[in-house]
């Protein structure tokens, strides 16, 4: 139990930092785009702003992907799942969460197998500016592991509100 | 198993998944990989990573955040209390000319924005509680903005478009300019109805009195034109630069953000808690779009390899004898009753998918059906008894609004849509005739 309880603790906390982060990102992603269009008036347009771009994005969704769990912003489909009490909701969702955390396995997987496959080869993307791939992959797999982490908490979390311990519950009125 | 019924099995998984309420990207993309590892064993595993390069290299979504940001960041300048006012003094005195106003008020909005919740937002803190001063009837107001605010979608920029653009592999330039005039033609026709209704049922909106009308001078009529300055500047900034030809559709949706952010500022708002309360929300909103869209693009990719739509096709033409038309008609009859149902952010990545490489098949043209998807998704985020717009609007709404109210304002007003959605497919060059002056000449 105090295990679950530090461990959510510490992930939320984490996660919290790194999503206040990606946060900013948008104000790179804007200042980015904005520089190519200046570059582009100037009659010389700067060749790596796109992939950079596209870089960033991926750095501001998948890092901030915790963090916007943590505030809830995942939609549900709440046809039903409104109507129920908030001990039913935690009791549903510690089982179906279990979907979640697999496909994120899969994500997980499927991006370190990627990103070593880039590290190993030296993969570069195929444009002008011709950047290495792995720094994004590797971007992406961290962004990947701390949604899997904050899903587990999100479990624990449930699991311990089923028990009656709430660690920033989302109903915590409701204990 | 036949690929059909994997695929029929899928999606049948996918609804009893997402009626147990779990977020919505996790259902799908749970599906998609359990039925991919069976299929194609070890490679299937790679299928859901590699859909996120995927979604990195489409240049366009770039503009996803930017437009988000400038949602939130225009309804919180307070730019529309003074737009607001100006189309207040100036319709005021035609019968529910407030409500024309309105109507006119939401169509700006939307040039200036890609989503429906800034004109909601506005319309509902703004334009509600003036309405409801000046003794408009509640349902036909609330309706109003409902109407209006859907517009948003419609209206370039437009992030839905960009969302089937990336589905449909059109260039959403000539998406945007496709919806500009069925565009227009809804808000007309929603003028139209407001008019009409207001003559034959002068009760429901009566026109400012007499003596409040001969209150504003002339001199503070033209003056209140002045209002309109801002949006203008914004709107040119990003739809005209980038018709011109100076920047690309990226970034000018970055210009769009920043100067959303000037107008913030020059407006003397942009403080701390403002900054902080639109980067939350861009934050939140980019990362619910994008980690559903990288689900469903594995979902979607599963279901391209089963040759599912395929199997549907021939079961329609082949075994039914429908023609294309039919089909057509079907599968948006189909579309209007799942969007009752369900959650319409889902719908949106869950059946564009599945139809629009059907519509491609039939030999439609894909930017005009672009449109016709659009406005099908306008009226699933109005129809009761699960819509978007509908849970905003009981948000928003000042309380004496019940939501009984709001189900009930949203009859007339979809029914205008469905007539703008029937005139759009009878005459595709309502859609088609502006993108085709452009074709060619614009990136992105």
């Amino acid at each position: 139990m105090r295990f679950l309880e530090s461990y959510i603790r510490k992930v939320d906390a984490f996660n919290r930092r790194v999503g206040r982060f990606a946060m900013y990102l948008i104000f790179a992603l804007m200042g980015v785009l904005f520089w190519s269009s200046v570059t582009k008036y100037a009659g010389s347009p700067a060749l790596w702003t796109l992939e950079f771009a596209q870089f960033i994005m991926v750095g501001y969704y998948l890092l901030g992907g915790a963090y916007s769990m943590q505030m809830g912003d995942h939609v549900r489909m709440d046809l039903i799942y409104g109507m129920w009490s908030p001990r039913r909701k935690a009791a549903i969702d510690s089982v179906t969460v279990l979907f979640l955390i697999f496909y994120l396995c899969v994500l997980l997987y499927g991006g370190i197998s990627s990103t070593t496959y880039a590290i190993e080869w030296g993969e570069r993307a195929h444009s002008v500016w011709r950047p290495y791939m792995w720094p994004v992959k590797v971007i992406a797999v961290i962004g990947i592991l701390l949604m899997l982490l904050q899903t587990i908490a999100e479990l624990f979390r449930d699991i311990l509100f089923l028990r009656g311990v709430s660690v920033n519950h989302a109903s915590e009125a409701a204990l | 198993m036949s690929y059909e019924l994997i695929a029929l099995f899928m999606f049948a998984a996918m609804m009893a998944l997402l009626l147990t309420g779990q977020r919505v990207f996790g259902v799908i993309g749970a599906v998609a990989v359990i039925a991919a590892l069976p299929l194609w064993g070890t490679g299937g595993v790679e299928i859901a990573f590699t859909q996120s390069i995927k979604l990195m290299k489409w240049y366009p979504l770039l503009t996803l955040p930017m437009f988000i940001f400038m949602g939130y960041m225009l309804s919180e300048s307070r730019i529309a209390d003074d737009l607001y006012r100006m189309f207040h003094v100036w319709f005021g005195p035609v019968p529910g000319g407030l409500a024309i106003g309105t109507i006119f008020l939401m169509v700006v909005i939307s040039a200036m924005n890609g989503l429906s919740v800034a004109g909601m937002a506005i319309g509902a803190t703004i334009a509600l509680p003036e309405l409801l001063r000046r003794n408009y009837d509640k349902v036909m107001i609330t309706g109003v903005i409902q109407g209006g605010s859907s517009l948003g979608i419609l209206i370039p920029p437009s992030v839905v478009l960009v969302l089937y653009g990336m589905i449909a592999r059109q260039p959403v330039s000539q998406l945007w300019l496709a919806g500009v005039f069925p565009g227009l033609l809804m808000a007309g026709l929603f003028i139209l109805y407001i008019f009409v209704r207001c003559q034959l049922q002068p009760h429901l909106g009566p026109p400012l009195p007499k003596d409040e009308r001969d209150a504003i001078t002339w001199k503070e009529r033209i003056g209140l034109l002045r209002a309109g300055f801002l949006p203008f500047m914004i709107f040119f900034l990003m739809n005209g630069l980038f018709l011109m030809g100076y920047t690309s559709l990226v970034e000018s949706s970055a210009v769009g953000a920043l100067a959303s952010m000037a107008a913030a500022f020059i407006k003397g708002r942009l403080n701390r808690e403002v900054m902080e309360n639109v980067m939350r929300k861009t934050l939140g909103i980019s990362c619910m779009f994008m980690w559903i869209i990288l689900a469903a693009l594995c979902f979607g990719a599963v279901f391209d390899g089963l040759g599912a739509v395929r199997a549907i096709e021939n079961f329609f033409l082949g075994q039914l004898g429908l023609e294309p038309w039919h089909v057509l008609i079907l599968m948006q009859l189909s579309f209007l009753l799942m969007g009752t149902f369900l959650d319409d952010t889902a719908m949106l990545v869950i059946v564009a998918p599945l139809y629009v490489p059907l519509v491609k098949i039939l030999g439609f043209d894909l930017v005009w059906y672009g449109i016709l998807y659009t406005i099908t998704c306008q009226i699933a985020y109005m129809t009761p008894p699960f819509g978007y717009n509908l849970f905003l609007m009981r948000a928003m709404a000042p309380p004496e609004i019940k939501l009984r109210h709001i189900y009930q304002s949203v009859i007339p007003f979809v029914a205008v849509m469905l007539l703008t959605l029937v005139i759009v497919m009878m005459f595709p060059e309502i859609a088609l005739w502006l993108p085709e002056q452009f074709r060619g000449q614009l990136r992105g």
